[in-house]
Formats: C-alpha cells, sequence, structure tokens
C-alpha cells in the first residue's frame, strides 16, 4: 500500500518525509514537469507506484513562478502562462491520471494556499490557478463519488506553501490580507495537514467530499 | 443610470452577452458589440438601438489578442472612453459535458484561452481606460464555478478561476478606482432553448429546482444587476460574486 505525493515544492516534500518517518510506503515525483502531458504523467505515476496499490493521492502541486509578485500589468502573455494557467493544466493532468490508478474508496486530498479565498495584490495569476483547481477538485468529487473515491482541499497559508522554499525566495511573499492574526499559535503546518489528511482517511471522512478545510491557524475564516 | 457612458460586452450576440447588452442600452449606454462574426451581430444592434442605446459592432474574438485590443481602441476613437467592460464570453464548447477521465489539453485549451487567458488580457488592455474613467470590470461567471459541476469539470474549474481573479484584481486594482465583481448567472441560454423544444420535461424540471419557478431572462434578470455593477451605483463594491439565480443557489 503506498501513499503517493505530488507535488516537489517544500510542503509536498515535507508531508512525504512525514509519511515516510511514519513508516508508511510513498511514491513521489521528483519533476513537477511530467505533468504536462497526459502520456507522460500516466508514466511517471505508474513508474512511481510500481505494483503497489494507492492508498491515498496527495495534491500539493504548483509551479513556483506564481509566487513571485507582480502586477498583471506588468507580465507578458508567457509569464502569465508561468504563473496561472500551467499549474491549472498539470492539477488537471494530475487528478486525471491519478485516477486512473486508485482504487474505489481512495481519499484524494489537495493542498492549497488559502490565498484564493480572499485575493492578494500582486497574486492575481496564483490566486486565479488556486481558485481554478479548488473548484476542478469539487467537480471531479462529484464525479468521482460513485467510486467513494473523496477528493478534499486544505488551504494552509502562504508561507506555510513554501515549506523549506522560503528562503530562496525571501522577499516575494506579500503579507496575505487577513481579518485579523491567526487564532491560534504557531504550530507544524506539516502535523496539521497530516492530521486533517488521516481524518480524511479515516472512517471518520468517508462522507466528506468536495470539502475546503482551512489548515492556517484561522488566518482566513471564510463567511 | 449609464448616460453616454461607454462599456464593452464580448460574446454579445446571444445568450446572456446579448441580455445584458440590451439592457445596458436601456440605461443609456454606448454598447461596444463584442463578436467574432460581426456580420451575425445585426439583431443585437438593432436591439441595442431600439431599447435608446448606441450600438457599436466590434469584431471580437476574445482569443486573438490582437482583435481584442483593436476593439477597445476602436470605442476609444469613436467615444472617447472606456467606463465598463463585462466580459462574458465562453467556449463554444461551454455547455458540452466534459469526459474528464478522458480528455484531452486541446479541450481544456478551448475553455481556459476564453475564459482564463481572455480574462487576463482584457484586463490588461483595459486598464489604463478603465483608470481614466473610475471604471468597472464585470466578469460573467458561472454557479457552476462556486459548487463544482460533474458534467462540466472544465467549465466548472476556469469560471471559478474567474472568481479568484477578481477577488485578487480587486485587491490590486482598488488603488487605481477600478471595482472589479463577478455575476453568477442562472439564466435562459440558446443551447436551453434547443433544450426546451427537444425535452420540455427536462427544462421543466430544471425550472422546479428554482425557488422564483423560471430560469432568469437574460434581459430582465441578468441585464438590470450587469448595469447596476457597471454604473456609480455601485461604487463601493468590488471582489465581488453575485449569484443571480432566482434562489437556485442559497448557500453558495
Amino acid at each position: 500500500m503506498t501513499a503517493l505525493v505530488i507535488g516537489t515544492g517544500g510542503l509536498a516534500r515535507s508531508i512525504g518525509e512525514h509519511f515516510v518517518s511514519a513508516g508508511r510506503s510513498v511514491a513521489t515525483i521528483t519533476a513537477d514537469a511530467v505533468f504536462d502531458d497526459r502520456v507522460t504523467a500516466g508514466d511517471a505515476l505508474r513508474s512511481a507506484v510500481g505494483d503497489s496499490v494507492v492508498e491515498l493521492v496527495v495534491l500539493a502541486q504548483l509551479d513556483p513562478a506564481g509566487f513571485a509578485t507582480a502586477p498583471i500589468t506588468a507580465i507578458t502573455e508567457q509569464q502569465w502562462d508561468d504563473t496561472c494557467e500551467r499549474s491549472l493544466r498539470r492539477a488537471f493532468i494530475a487528478l486525471q491520471q491519478a485516477h486512473d490508478l486508485v482504487a474505489d474508496g481512495t481519499p484524494i486530498v489537495l493542498v492549497l494556499p488559502n490565498v484564493g479565498a480572499v485575493g492578494v495584490a500582486g497574486l492575481v495569476p496564483l490566486c486565479t490557478a488556486v481558485e481554478g483547481i479548488r473548484v476542478m477538485a469539487k467537480a471531479v468529487a462529484r464525479r468521482w463519488g460513485a467510486r467513494s473515491i473523496t477528493v478534499n482541499t486544505i488551504g494552509v497559508e502562504l508561507a506555510a506553501f513554501m515549506l523549506g522554499d522560503t528562503e530562496d525566495r525571501s522577499g516575494t511573499v506579500p503579507p496575505v490580507p487577513v481579518l485579523g492574526s491567526p487564532a491560534l499559535p504557531a504550530s507544524s503546518v506539516v502535523d496539521d495537514v497530516v492530521g486533517l489528511i488521516e481524518v480524511f482517511e479515516s472512517p471518520a471522512g468517508r462522507a466528506v467530499t468536495g470539502a475546503f478545510l482551512m489548515a492556517d491557524r484561522g488566518t482566513v475564516m471564510l463567511p | 443610470m449609464l448616460d453616454g457612458q461607454v462599456v464593452l460586452v464580448t460574446g454579445a450576440a446571444a445568450g446572456v452577452g446579448r441580455g445584458v447588452a440590451v439592457s445596458l442600452a436601456r440605461a443609456g449606454a454606448v454598447v461596444g458589440i463584442g463578436v467574432r462574426r460581426p456580420e451575425a451581430a445585426g439583431e443585437v444592434a438593432d436591439e441595442v438601438r431600439d431599447a435608446g442605446g448606441t450600438p457599436v459592432i466590434l469584431r471580437c474574438d476574445v482569443t486573438n489578442a490582437q482583435q481584442s485590443a483593436e476593439a477597445i481602441e476602436q470605442l476609444i476613437d469613436t467615444h472617447g472612453r472606456l467606463n465598463a467592460l463585462v466580459h462574458n464570453a465562453v467556449s463554444n464548447r461551454s455547455s458540452e459535458p466534459t469526459d474528464f477521465e478522458h480528455a484531452d489539453l486541446d479541450l481544456w485549451e478551448e475553455h481556459a484561452s476564453v475564459t482564463v487567458r481572455a480574462t487576463w488580457r482584457l484586463a490588461v488592455q483595459a486598464h489604463p481606460h478603465l483608470r481614466a474613467t473610475q471604471g468597472a470590470y464585470l466578469l460573467m461567471t458561472s454557479p457552476a464555478g462556486i459548487e463544482g459541476s460533474a458534467p462540466l469539470p472544465f467549465y466548472s474549474a476556469v469560471k471559478a478561476a474567474q472568481r479568484g481573479f477578481v477577488r485578487a484584481l480587486a485587491r490590486e486594482w482598488g488603488p487605481d478606482g477600478i471595482r472589479v465583481n463577478s455575476i453568477a448567472p442562472l439564466a435562459v441560454s440558446p443551447a436551453l432553448e434547443n433544450l426546451r423544444a427537444t425535452d420540455p420535461e427536462r427544462v421543466a424540471r430544471i425550472e422546479g429546482l428554482v425557488p422564483l419557478g423560471r430560469l432568469g431572462d437574460p434581459t430582465d434578470d441578468i441585464g438590470p444587476p450587469s448595469v447596476f455593477l457597471c454604473s456609480q451605483e455601485a461604487r463601493y463594491v468590488t471582489g465581488q460574486t453575485l449569484v443571480v439565480s432566482g434562489g437556485r443557489f442559497t448557500s453558495l
């Protein structure tokens, strides 16, 4: 039995490492670019998983280009694609190809930054991609429910999504507009996210699909 | 409400776009009728004129950067300003059920080019003109982009993407005095009219889900909220999605 973790950013890596340290078998993909076409993506996933049965899919994948801040009037069409549309396409391909691998009843969990829920100046492409992916997940949750496949999304703080990557991009991430400070004290985002994933995997989560849960310490509280 | 104001509507040849164009005309606007085939826009131009507006037919395939730029510039050349832009155009295949599990990137591109890329490109092209008028950018999204639709996963995703765009751009353009909003309409469409002719019971079932008992009329139900959001009456409203669905969607 294998947990398939898709995404090469800091949070995806950390979730994979957490699972390994807990004794789980983990399959990872080391290059997001494999999701630029269906055939390569399918081959890469099958190669990563081997003969194992996939018991969980975690998708925490966004193109890091999207984290650089710029007004939309200052970017080229290629930059728009790099910062927004490429992540949308890769999410589609990743979900489509992961669906081919999983058995009935497998939970699929997406992890995304919380910025799409509120919008951030300078991060329009990222917010656009995040919201598109979030509702793409809802649509497939409806499609795959008949197979008891659950599809849920966890929202985390933007800096948390870039866990371990922040040193490379210091100064590029603006503060998320908030209604106030995080309600809860600092905690391990990996523990927080993995804890929710474990709920989705457990019988307690079997009726939960198409949901969007924030694990951002109460930074963004949706209406 | 919009006397003499200049508004461009994309996808204005039919359906919601056409209804919004006519409603803008009733409010006194100069209406740029953005269409892929100008020769097919004669009827809507007549309706705009009959409603009291001034029609300007513009070739505007929104997937063509040059055409959309020229459409905006033509309005500026002829009427001196742009007060609002309504991006309503969608892919011709937007209402087709999508086999997500087997779909290819070409189909994704059909949706994304019109609803995601053009949303960005039109914004960039319109920005200096909207800043000059303290104007408004209005996107036509969909309830599917809020709750997700099983048969329309691509449409759901690109319409949701527009909502993320609206929230973020409203913050980015607030200092410029430009408002950015969206409407999620439930309305009669040409596709639905075809369905009514072939399967009236199915249409009746859909209408039965709407508390107000009918699907929205593009001109009389979707148009007025669009006029409001384009106008200065909504000068303190930005970053919002207004669901105009006869109460069909109450939890969004």
